[in-house]
Order: structure tokens, then sequence, then C-alpha cells
């Protein structure tokens, strides 16, 4: 199916099925309420098949193109179905799976990822280890249980989102030495369930506890459950950035896209002001552009690299300066409107904050670029 | 040339604009497009004659009269004289016309032939049309101001001109602004392209205690940020030349126009002390940028439009497709 094929049926079937699509009323008031219709939305996707597209059939798919994932994730978040940054971990997440898990594991997985059947979580940084992740200290031990041998991990990590909701996780652990660094660093598919698994999610500043602390006292590990082999960690995470810098980055610039019509109508013209609108408007037609281009490199079958750094960073530009304005034209609400909507806006602008901060700092992106593309040599 | 290009026909073109933009100005470089046979070009393959030429112009702050050639050509005016572009700060119309003849007020870049200028004013039904003008009826005036290399010359004058000199021209006024702005955008990227590899290279070879500037990382955030601001030009530039229309090009010049302001801003920084004299050719970059943003209207003053439109419709154009 090509992708002008698949635009129409789809926008057909999601309008044919707009009041099972549509979200409870108050569902957007909660977390909860957010993730279950999440997991609605991806149910019926992928029983209609739309979920399928775009992914392997050796994994449930129905194969074609990316693209197709990214206009469903686009059609998804402009419709208001889904919030995408809590869509984004399937994008994340199942590429992961597909590249490096024992091909079994990933065909018995994936698809109850994609159907929504199970949330899956990202167990990367540490409280030791933010934007240096090559540090991390979170250990697996290869040791003896029962009939045969088993990693058994002890440690922390945290910003794990949607931990509390997930049954499996991708863990990044260091099975090597620390001297190793990044070559000492491995991947499992972990259980969420395993004994010594504990999630305690964190209070955050828009209200709503995305991301948790996970603890691993003696979590015990099958040795299939490693993704790719001892010391392929490093690779397992720099193969996922890619796809948070195309289709995730791609939904989440159609959410803002979304989120400024909604602003456009929520608010006052005179608040507004007709050059902070333009500006909105030139410098999300310069994202939307940048990641179209990026995508189309990804359907090519280009391998992306730091050069998707651009894209990260005027993405949170992006998010930051539709959210500012949000905070100015809705100024008001923002601060003192306890209904859902403007709950809602607060919520946002709160969140965008983070857009700096998440997914590698635009710091930490800054120096990659000066680093990578500027070739500008080592930073000390 | 005529009839359809093919791969490598069109890298043959992009390597001679390329040339010719980098190693000529002024009439020698009208010269050398009109031997490539350029304004050709221009109608079957607009992209590749337009980037790489306004790119190459911008980068070694030439100049040529090819905006002027566009312009015509995409109005489809039947003569080979320079048109008046719109005042500064505007993409209005040049010329309002008067009971007796035509009232014009705009900018003339380039070498104005014999054969007078061209002057473009509101037509039937919203259509333009167009007539030639000797050129020192108009009384121009040269301008020296920002970017006095630039030769643009100001004209503010009041004709007589009868009815029958109008004609009609086959391309709209908004689509010949279009593809000018489009123009000017990828001659602001040329210069931004030219004002970071200036600074790269001066933090590079800079030192101070002890050290290479491009080590500190304040320096190199800056030319990350002007790397950022190019990109961020560039996609505008490729989203309106995939999906054109006068409402994307608009948004690209002024992505163009903001961006090069950001470049304009870290790149002198960076290059501090040095930056700032007559002796270091950035000071040239950001005369030429300063002006090309102005040309056809300003990055500030088309987000505002842009803005005002989106306002009135209460709500984004559509986005471009993936």
């Amino acid at each position: 199916m090509d992708l002008e094929e698949f635009r129409g049926a789809l926008d057909s079937w999601l309008d044919a099925h707009a009041d099972q699509l549509a979200p409870e009323e108050g569902a957007h008031a909660s977390l909860d309420g957010d993730m279950a219709q999440l997991s609605k939305v991806k149910r019926l996707a992928y029983d209609a098949g739309w979920m399928r597209w775009g992914w392997p059939e050796r994994v449930g798919g129905l194969g074609g193109s990316p693209l197709l994932r990214g206009y469903l994730g686009e059609a998804l978040t402009t419709r208001g179905l889904v919030e995408p940054g809590i869509y984004s971990m399937t994008e994340v997440l199942a590429p992961t799976m597909i590249d490096h898990a024992d091909p079994a594991l990933a065909a018995e997985m994936v698809p109850r990822l994609l159907r929504g059947d199970e949330t899956w979580c990202q167990g990367f940084s540490e409280p030791g280890t933010g934007s240096n992740l090559a540090a991390l200290g979170c250990r697996a031990t290869r040791v003896r249980s029962g009939a045969g041998e088993v990693w058994r991990v002890d440690g922390q990590k945290v910003w794990t989102s949607l931990a509390q909701y997930a049954q499996r996780c991708v863990l990044l652990v260091r099975t090597g030495t620390v001297e190793e660094a990044h070559r000492g660093i491995s991947a499992l598919f972990v259980d969420m369930d395993s004994p010594g698994v504990t999630v305690r999610p964190i209070g955050t500043m828009h209200g709503r506890p995305e991301f948790c602390e996970v603890f691993f006292d003696e979590v015990e590990v099958p040795g299939e459950r490693m993704l790719g082999r001892p010391g392929d960690g490093w690779a397992v995470a720099m193969d996922l950035l890619p796809y948070e810098r195309s289709t995730a980055l791609w939904h989440r610039g159609a959410f803002l896209q979304r989120r400024m019509d909604d602003l456009l109508a929520a608010a006052d013209a005179d608040a507004l002001g007709a050059e902070a609108v333009g500006r909105v408007l030139v410098d999300l037609f310069a994202l939307r552009a940048r990641s179209r281009a990026t995508m189309r490199r990804l359907d090519a079958g280009e391998r992306l690299g730091p050069e998707t750094s651009v894209d990260k960073i005027l993405l949170a530009g992006c998010e930051q300066q539709v959210f500012d304005l949000a905070a100015d034209a809705l100024g008001g609400r923002i601060a003192l409107g306890d209904d859902d909507e403007s709950a809602r806006w607060r919520a946002d602008h709160l969140y965008s904050r983070a857009a700096t901060i998440y997914g590698g700092s635009a710091e930490i992106q800054r120096n990659i670029v000066a680093r990578r593309l500027l070739d500008l040599g080592a930073d000390t | 040339m005529s009839g359809p290009l093919d791969a490598a026909d069109l890298a043959d073109l992009v390597a001679a604009l390329e040339h010719a933009g980098s190693t000529r100005t002024g009439p020698a470089l009208d010269a050398a497009l009109e031997e490539i046979g350029w304004s050709d070009a221009l109608a079957v393959a607009p992209r590749t004659a337009i980037g790489p030429l306004f790119e190459a112009q911008g980068a070694a702050c030439h100049t040529s009269g090819a905006l002027g050639v566009l312009l015509c050509s995409r109005l489809g005016v039947g003569e080979p004289a320079a048109p008046v572009l719109p005042a500064f700060g505007t993409a209005a119309l040049p010329a309002v016309r008067t009971r007796d003849g035509v009232r014009v007020e705009g900018l003339l870049l380039g070498s104005v032939g014999t054969s007078g200028v061209v002057v473009v004013t509101e037509g039937e039904h919203g259509a333009a049309r167009w007539a030639t003008v000797p050129a020192d009826r108009l009384a121009p005036r040269a301008v020296a101001g920002l970017d006095p290399d630039l030769g643009l010359q100001a004209l503010d004058a009041s004709v007589p001109l009868e009815e029958g000199y109008w004609a009609a021209t086959t391309g709209s006024w908004d689509d010949a602004v279009a593809l000018a702005r489009l123009a000017l955008g990828h001659e602001l990227v040329g210069t931004m392209a030219t004002m970071l590899e200036l600074a790269r290279t001066h933090a590079l070879e800079r030192v101070q205690f002890g050290r290479p500037i491009a080590r500190f990382q304040a320096v190199r955030h800056r030319l990350a940020e002007a790397l950022v601001a190019i990109e961020a030009a560039r996609a505008a530039l490729d989203g309106a030349w995939c999906h054109p229309s006068p409402t994307h090009a608009a948004i690209a010049k002024a992505a163009c126009g903001h961006s090069a302001g950001v470049v304009r801003r870290h790149c002198q920084q960076v290059l501090a002390g040095i930056g700032f004299t007559d002796e270091h050719d950035l000071h040239r970059y950001v005369r030429r940028s300063l002006v090309l943003d102005g040309l056809f209207g300003g990055a500030r003053s088309i987000s505002a439009q842009l803005g005002a439109e989106v306002l009135a419709r209460g709500r984004l154009p559509r986005p471009l497709p993936l």
C-alpha cells in the first residue's frame, strides 16, 4: 500500500469510526485516562490493520514504508485521539525489538505492543547518569539459577516513562567494567512483574506522573532476554535514536500544529498578536519541512545520524514557542482556570519546559552539532 | 536548451551555475548566465536554476540581474529589460496608475539596458500589466546606503503614459513575487553559509588561554545555533519548492530572514573584534543579508502579514503533507 492510498483509506476509516475512537468525557484529565484511550485506539487500529502497516511481517506487521506509520500517528494526533508523548514509546521500542531481539521473542512480543495489549518502557537514565549515559551503573551479573544461567540485575533507573503501566522494559545495564564505559553496556528485555522490581512514580510540575524511578533488587532475567550480545547495549540505545527523531518527532510536530489550531480557537486575536502567530507559523513550517525530509530519508533506507539533532532542536524550540504564546494569550485561564481545558493548557505549557531537557538536553544537542556537524573537534 | 533535462544535464547545470555565481559578479555574471542559457533553464527546471545560482551568488557576495530576469520570466514579460522591484520592505506592485500615466515607487537592481525598464502595475480583474519606460524618465537615484556594492537605484517618480503602452502579463504578480522570494531566500542562505564558515574558521584558528576558542562551549553553542538556523532556512525553502504556493514562498522568505538575523548575531559575536573591522569580510555579508531581507518584504513584516491572515481565518494553513 502506498502513502496516498493509505492516507485516503485511513481517513475514511477514522471518519467512519469517529464515535468509537473518541476519548471518553474527561479522559484527558488524567494520565490513566490518556493511557486507557491509547490502548483502546491502538487495539481498534490494530484489529482494522492500520496499526500493522509499516511494520515487518515477521512481527505481525503488513509491511510497507515507515511513512505509513508516520501518517497514522499524525492522523491520530491531529484528530486528538492519542497523546503523542505516550504513543511515541511504540515507535521507539518496537524497532529496537525488531532489530535486536531474538526473532522468536520479537515475533511474540511486538504484536502485543502494537495492539495496545501491553505498555513498554525504556530504562536508560540513572540518578548518576543523565546526559552522560555511558557512565551508567545498573549492574547485571551472570549467575546460575535452577537449570540454567540468568542475568541478575541490581540498580536503579530514573525518568523511566510509563513504568507504572509497563509490562516490559528495555533496560540498559552494565555487564562489563566501569572503565569500559559504553563498551561495557548491554540491553535486556525485562518483565516488569519480575520479583525484585519496584516502581515509584515521580510527581511532576505539570501534574502528570509520566515517569518513574525503577529499582532492581536481585531481579533475575533469563539469558535469552538479552537484546543482541553482551556489550551491544550502546548500539541498541543508539539505534533507537533515529526513530525518536523521525516518526515520533513527526507525530509531535503534528501535535504542535493541532495545539496551535486549538489556541487560535481558544484565544482572542488581540491577545495572540499577528506577528507572534506568524512567527509560530513560520517556525512550525520549517520544523515540518525538516522532519518531512528526515522521514523521506528514513524511507529511502538512509542511516540517520547526528544531523537529527537539528530536528530535535527545532522541535524543542517550536514546542516552547507555541506554549509560551499560549501562556501569554491564555494567561488568566492558565493561572486560574480549574476547568479541564484550562488544566490542559496549563499542563501543556508546563510540560513544554521539559522539551529542552528530555531526549538529550538542548546543551547536549548543541554539543553534538558542534562536534559532529561543524567538526569543531573535542570540547575540552 | 529545450525539452526536459535528465539527471546529468541537471548536474551540469548546477555545476555551471555554482561556478559562475562564485567566480563572477555584475555584468560578467550576467554574461555567464546568458552563455549557460539560464533563462531557458529557469523555464524547465526552476528549482535547479534558482537554488544553486542564488546560493553561490550570496555566498560570494556577488550581484547579477538574475532576480529581474526571473521576475519578468514568471510574469511573461516578453522583453529583456530590468523590471522595477517593489519598494524596500514590501512586495507591493511598484507602480500605481494615475489619471494620465503611472506613479513608480521602487528599486532597480543590476545593470539597466538601453531598452528601458519594465514597470508593472495593476491591470483588469486583479491581473497585472506592464510597460517599458526609458530609465531616465524615472530619474533613478543611485543608492549607497547599507550595501553600496549591491548597486541599487531608487525610483520615485510620476510619468505620463498613454493607455496603448500597456500589455497584460501572462503570469500573476503573486506568483512572480513567490519565485523572487524563493530566490532571495537562497541568496540569504548563501550569505549565512559564508558568515558561518568565516566564524568557524576564526574559532578554530584564534587561540586564547592557550587553546583555540572553538574549544569553549559558549563559542561552540553559538556556532551550533547558527548552523541550526541555516538548516531551518534550507528546510523551509525545500518545503516551499515541494509544494509551491505564494503562502509557502512567503513563509520560506520569512524563515530565511529570521535565520539570517540569528546567524549574523552569533557569527559577529564569535568573530568579535576582527569581525567588526573593515579588513575582515564579515561586514560585507552582514550588510548584504540585511538588505536582502528587506527586498520583497522583510521577515518581520511577512510574519505579521501571515499571522494576520491566520487570525482572520482562525486556523493555520493546511500543513505540508508527508
